[in-house]
């Protein structure tokens, strides 16, 4: 019981740092096209989120083994700010959305769909990790 | 809410760690519990009250806001 706590803490710092180097990478793909010319730091940063993301994934593969893929965190305050990380995607999710349907009409012939997915898991991932982060902090 | 878990810990020479162990969450539960930023539920109240063999009164009252 007590190791499924400490598990649970370092999953879920993993988890958030996941988030984080998935969203960057993401958000690179989902913008990278938009660019009229090829930028070097930013592919190097895109490379590096990705093997980032890469290395905390099989990182953190064991302890989604050890957590049973559970939907809850049997600690209170972990399970509490998941559930508020989501409700902070939520809200992301839906201001980015009205921003893009607001300004959308200026690129939309640039931008296919597939792109504004990525665009939008961009942001989902990015709010979820930076918002456990943030909420984990001491 | 006011808490005097960090008084209680401290004369009981405890660690936030050595606390969370003993009663089983994890030690960020204890630290934001401490600083009154997060809100337990009567389950954790009542374990750290045993844990430390006094009431829940004694460990968490009530201020102006609530």
């Amino acid at each position: 019981m007590k190791q499924d706590i400490k598990a649970e803490e370092k999953f879920m710092g993993q988890n958030a740092w996941f988030s984080i180097f998935m969203g960057v990478t993401l958000l690179i793909i989902s913008v990278y096209p938009m660019l009229n010319k090829a930028s070097a730091p930013l592919l190097i940063l895109g490379v590096a989120a990705f093997f980032g993301s890469f290395f905390m994934f099989v990182v953190r593969g064991g302890f989604t083994r050890k957590m049973k893929y559970h939907l809850t965190y049997k600690d209170e305050y972990l399970n509490t700010i998941d559930t508020i990380a989501y409700k902070h995607v939520v809200l992301a999710l839906l201001f980015s959305m009205g921003a893009v349907y607001l300004s959308s009409d200026s690129f939309a012939l640039h931008i296919s769909h597939s792109m504004m997915a990525t665009f939008y898991l961009a942001i989902m991932c990015l709010v979820y990790g930076i918002s456990i982060l943030w909420q984990n902090r001491d | 809410m006011q808490n005097f878990i960090a008084k209680f810990r401290k004369e009981a020479g405890l660690s936030q760690q050595e606390l969370a162990d003993a009663i089983n969450v994890s030690r960020k539960t204890i630290s934001t519990v401490e600083t009154a930023r997060f809100t337990p539920s009567v389950i954790i109240a009542l374990k750290i009250a045993q844990y430390f063999k006094t009431s829940v009164e004694s460990l968490f009252s009530l201020d102006e806001y609530d």
